[in-house]
């Protein structure tokens, strides 16, 4: 993959498509198209440039040459993460990951705490029937706020009967940011050591909570054999069946917004929007910017570890002063990062962020 | 300039909550993970440096199970020449051991060096004095809490070492000598994953312990029980009308000793 | 003759006040107290110890490891070997302590916050203070011990008379390790991590202009000010001033955290804090959680009342 960025890259005219779609570029000393340059001809690269990069993917779709800019961005990063000169708050999350198979430090004995939340038993993957693994992602694991999510789905699921298990302890970070800051070997010993138990247990379905994990276990993890999907396929699924009710009506207006790695990067547009349709009472609205052009929360490629020098307006806070002029109260989403990312400025002007998961447990 | 790296493999419980064994003679690290430790890292990062500028070779030195061979890969990924593991038999909980076998190791395998490094302390024991220790039985000057060198001369080294209250003491060691080093002296480098790999191919060299004792001193100390330190109490709201909570808030303040 | 010994620190004409835990210690072994001090002028108590040792050493000189080790030969030449040795924890302390062992063969416990009641054997943390180990000198022989500051301070017990006084000079000191001069540690911008009292503001503050209250809270308060990302997103303050997993991680004495929420990545750059104070409007924000204080309520009445009792 590396080798095939470095010969794209000689191919790019400037064209500037990537820099008009970039969340960053022309508001941070960040420039794509300028980066694809400095790689083409060699020159030296700033040290800071690559990590303004979110990994949102939306210079990579939108080249007319196919340069796959996003892909140049992780081969200059990965050369840095070689070299070992890389900022100190990505490398304290890398090597927290190779300790405790996650980016935040914490303690893998911990990773599956969050299922004591629930009011039932959640097996082991290996005592199911149907092998459906629930993939929880780090995040999801140790943040406070988050920990709700896997709490959450494992209710509904629960609830419509759909049986899934977990793999507790053993889950480990599932290596899509890791890939993404540029260090390969420690994404392959990731991925190796989830694809041993995927396989030691027989995992037939995987439930990504995160639209990070789907990702890389969909598109990176080579051909496993394995159906994976983002919680809210198969929550739209169990809705159009009638396996889920949603009842209790809910008041005001919501919008949605389509994280970067579920809708532009793997094309689930539709699932989530028709799981807000089917609430009683709710108007969903929309985004100017929506679907392919959604503008990116900032969370993706590393920029959880990473805060850029510069100051400027976080795109949060411009998602957040759309969603008001939209009339919206609430913005839904269904990603961790995204979440993260537009409740504080959210919370400031008095609108609430909500992960899906969360407005159905209002409802059903 | 040759250098000798001390490193120690040491459990990561920063986040843990560790459960002692009922009967109080053990602390259970089953399930935590362990790492170079952290003191350690900056003593390499420190040596590799150095030995960019000044050549010379660095050899690290870790004693413990063959586990250890983990900090050795890494310091040798770092930048070190190659690696000694002390084989040692379970955890050798005294300082004055470890500095015992070290010294014996050193002198009996005929290390030569021009400066031995080690961290300041470890993370798990927290003793910070092996290579004090070691350096006396060496019979060689000392120097801990270094927290930069200035200059090296010809058989002389000028450094600071970190006082308290934001003061720091420059001396001037004669060489050979023993350092231990403090964390911020240097950004240790980071050390991927594909580094490792290749460190791997470097061979490491191990030793058995109980070679280097002479069959003297055991332990000078011996830990007889692990206890638990009194609780934290859980968070206090501060209850009454906002004079109220502001005057108690004011009384913690000057409590903890942060106002007069 | 059984007796503790202790080695006083003295930095820069002060007799520290961790020395006073030494005391504390040497107080609770119920056995004759000598202290050895470094040449200088500098008050200390008369009635702590029973004998103190004065040399003609000076102090930069006296806290070198191998000076101390050669005075000390004279000391026991003097008076016999001390039963206990015992140096305050910090840098030039453990130091000492390190070398003294090594150079008389001598068993070493650092950090030491607690003993026996038999004075038998001593207490020390282990992984930073989530275990203690009981330590026992099975060697009966003399042991050397670095004691934590604030461990035994409240167990000094005044002596009923004033201290001998006794002198050692003309100690032959050691010229391979020479000292230089002091040196303040760079200051290129505020260093929020070396403050020990942190008021912290977050978004809560609502708008730049409530700021320079702050400002003087922490002046009247000797405090430093630090925030959370949000507050230098804004440009309200510097990136120096931020705590977080993307800023610095902080261990003050005491956190005081003003309007902050406790977003995780702001928890993991201050919860190793020794003591955290959280005033927040909402009583579910998860800071509570690690906060061992709280006040709910509205982060700039708190400031300014506080600013009011403190000037009144």
């Amino acid at each position: 993959m590396q080798e095939q960025a470095a010969s794209r890259v000689l191919v790019c005219i400037q064209c500037g498509k990537c820099t008009g779609g970039c969340p960053e570029s022309g508001r941070t000393p960040f420039n794509i198209r300028m980066l694809m340059r400095k790689r083409q001809f060699k020159y030296a690269i700033e040290e800071a440039l690559p990590w303004y990069c979110t990994a949102c993917n939306t210079c990579t779709l939108r080249c007319p040459r196919d340069v796959k800019p996003s892909e140049v961005v992780i081969e200059i990063r990965s050369s840095m993460v070689e070299n070992g000169d890389i900022p100190v708050t990505i490398q304290k999350a890398l090597e927290s990951t190779f300790v405790q198979k996650n980016p935040w430090g914490k303690p893998r004995s911990k990773r599956g705490d969050w299922a004591e939340k629930l009011d039932f038993k959640v097996p082991h993957i290996s005592e199911t029937e149907h092998k459906r693994l629930l993939f929880s992602c780090c995040i999801h694991a140790y943040d406070p706020r988050c920990m709700v999510i896997p709490v959450n789905v494992a209710t509904i699921l629960n609830k419509a009967g759909y049986e899934f298990g977990i793999l507790g302890e053993e889950e480990c970070c599932c290596g899509n940011e890791i890939r993404r800051i540029g260090e390969l070997g420690l994404f392959e010993e990731l991925m190796e050591e989830n694809k041993a138990n995927f396989e030691e247990y027989g995992v037939k379905e995987i439930i990504a909570l995160s639209p990070h994990c789907m990702n890389t276990m969909k598109n990176e993890y080579g051909d496993m054999g394995i159906k994976v999907m983002h919680y809210t396929e198969v929550l739209s699924n169990l809705i159009k069946e009638g396996a889920l009710k949603t009842e209790r009506p809910l008041k005001g207006g919501i919008i949605y917004h389509d994280p970067c790695f579920l809708g532009k990067q793997n094309k689930v547009f539709v699932e989530p929007r028709d799981i807000l349709k089917s609430l009683n009472n709710v108007e969903v609205r929309e985004f100017a910017r929506s679907r392919e052009t959604s503008l990116c929360c900032e969370g993706g490629g590393g920029r959880m570890f990473f805060d850029v020098e510069v100051p400027y307006q976080r795109n949060g806070e411009i998602r957040v002063a759309d969603a008001q002029k939209a009339g919206a109260d609430t913005i839904a989403t269904a990603c961790p990062f995204c979440l993260m990312n537009l409740e504080d400025p959210a919370k400031e002007k008095g609108l609430f962020v909500k992960d899906i998961s969360e407005i159905l447990m209002e409802v059903i | 300039m040759d250098i000798i790296v001390l490193t120690k493999r040491v459990p990561v419980t920063q986040e843990e909550e560790l459960k002692i064994a009922p009967d109080g003679t053990s602390v259970d690290l089953s399930r935590v993970p362990f790492r170079m430790n952290d003191w350690d890292n900056y003593a390499v990062e420190e040596a590799v440096r150095l030995c960019e500028k000044q050549g010379g070779v660095i050899t690290g030195v870790s004693i413990g199970d063959m586990e250890s061979d983990e900090v050795l890969r890494r310091a040798i990924a770092m930048g070190a020449k190659d690696g000694c593991l002390i084989e040692s038999q379970g955890v050798v909980n005294d300082p004055f051991t470890r500095a015992l076998l070290l010294k014996g190791f050193i002198e009996k395998e005929n290390l030569s060096f021009n400066m031995i490094f080690g961290g300041v302390q470890a993370e798990d024991d927290q003793f910070g004095v092996t290579c004090g220790i070691l350096a006396a039985m060496l019979g060689l000057p000392f120097a801990s809490m270094v927290i930069g060198i200035d200059e090296i001369q010809n058989d002389a080294i000028i450094l600071r070492r970190e006082l308290e209250g934001g003061i720091q003491e420059r001396i001037k060691i004669k060489m050979p000598c023993v350092l231990s080093i403090q964390s911020g002296i240097n950004e240790p480098r980071y050390v991927s994953i594909m580094g490792i790999r290749k460190a791997s191919k470097v061979e490491r060299k191990y030793f058995k312990a109980d070679k280097y004792l002479d069959g003297g001193a055991g332990s000078l100390i011996d830990v007889i029980r692990w206890f638990y330190p009194p609780k934290k109490e859980g968070a206090v709201i501060l209850q009454g009308e906002l004079e109220d909570t502001c005057k108690q808030l004011l009384g913690i303040l000057k409590e903890k000793g942060v106002l007069q | 003759m059984s007796y503790t010994l202790i080695i006083s620190e003295v930095r820069r004409g002060v007799f520290e006040e961790r020395n006073l835990d030494s005391l504390g210690l040497a107080h609770m072994l119920k056995k004759p107290v000598y202290m050895l001090l470094p040449d200088g002028q500098y008050p200390v108590n008369e009635r702590w110890s029973d004998v103190l040792i004065k040399t003609d050493i000076k102090e930069e000189l006296f806290t070198a490891p191998k000076n101390i080790c050669l005075l000390l030969d004279k000391v026991i030449e003097r008076f016999s070997m001390p039963d206990v040795i015992i140096l305050t924890h910090s840098s030039s302390g453990t130091e000492c302590a390190s070398y003294i062992a090594g150079y008389f063969k001598l068993p070493v416990i650092t950090d030491v916050n607690g003993m026996d009641k038999d004075a038998k054997t001593f207490y020390k943390s282990y992984y930073s203070d989530k275990v203690y180990g009981e330590f026992a000198v099975p060697g009966q022989g003399p042991v050397v011990i670095t004691v934590r500051s604030g461990a035994f301070r409240g167990s000094i017990e005044e002596r009923t008379h004033a201290s001998k006084e006794e002198t050692i000079v003309g100690v032959f000191l050691d010229s391979d390790r020479a000292f230089i001069e002091f040196v303040e540690e760079e200051k290129t911008e505020i260093d929020i991590t070396k403050a020990e009292f942190l008021v912290s503001v977050g978004r809560g503050v609502g708008n730049k202009d409530e700021l320079p209250a702050y400002d003087e809270l922490t002046g009247v308060l000797n405090a430093t000010l630090s925030c959370s990302r949000p507050v230098v997103d804004k440009l309200w303050l510097p990136k120096a001033r931020q705590v977080g997993q993307s800023g610095k991680t902080v261990r003050p004495k005491v956190y005081l955290a003003m309007g902050i929420s406790g977003a995780f990545q702001h928890i993991a750059g201050m919860k190793d804090s020794e003591c955290i104070i959280a005033v927040n409007k909402d009583p579910e924000a998860p800071i509570f959680q690690y906060a061992h204080y709280g006040i709910v309520g509205d982060m700039n009445k708190v400031r300014d009342k506080l600013k009011e009792l403190l000037k009144g």
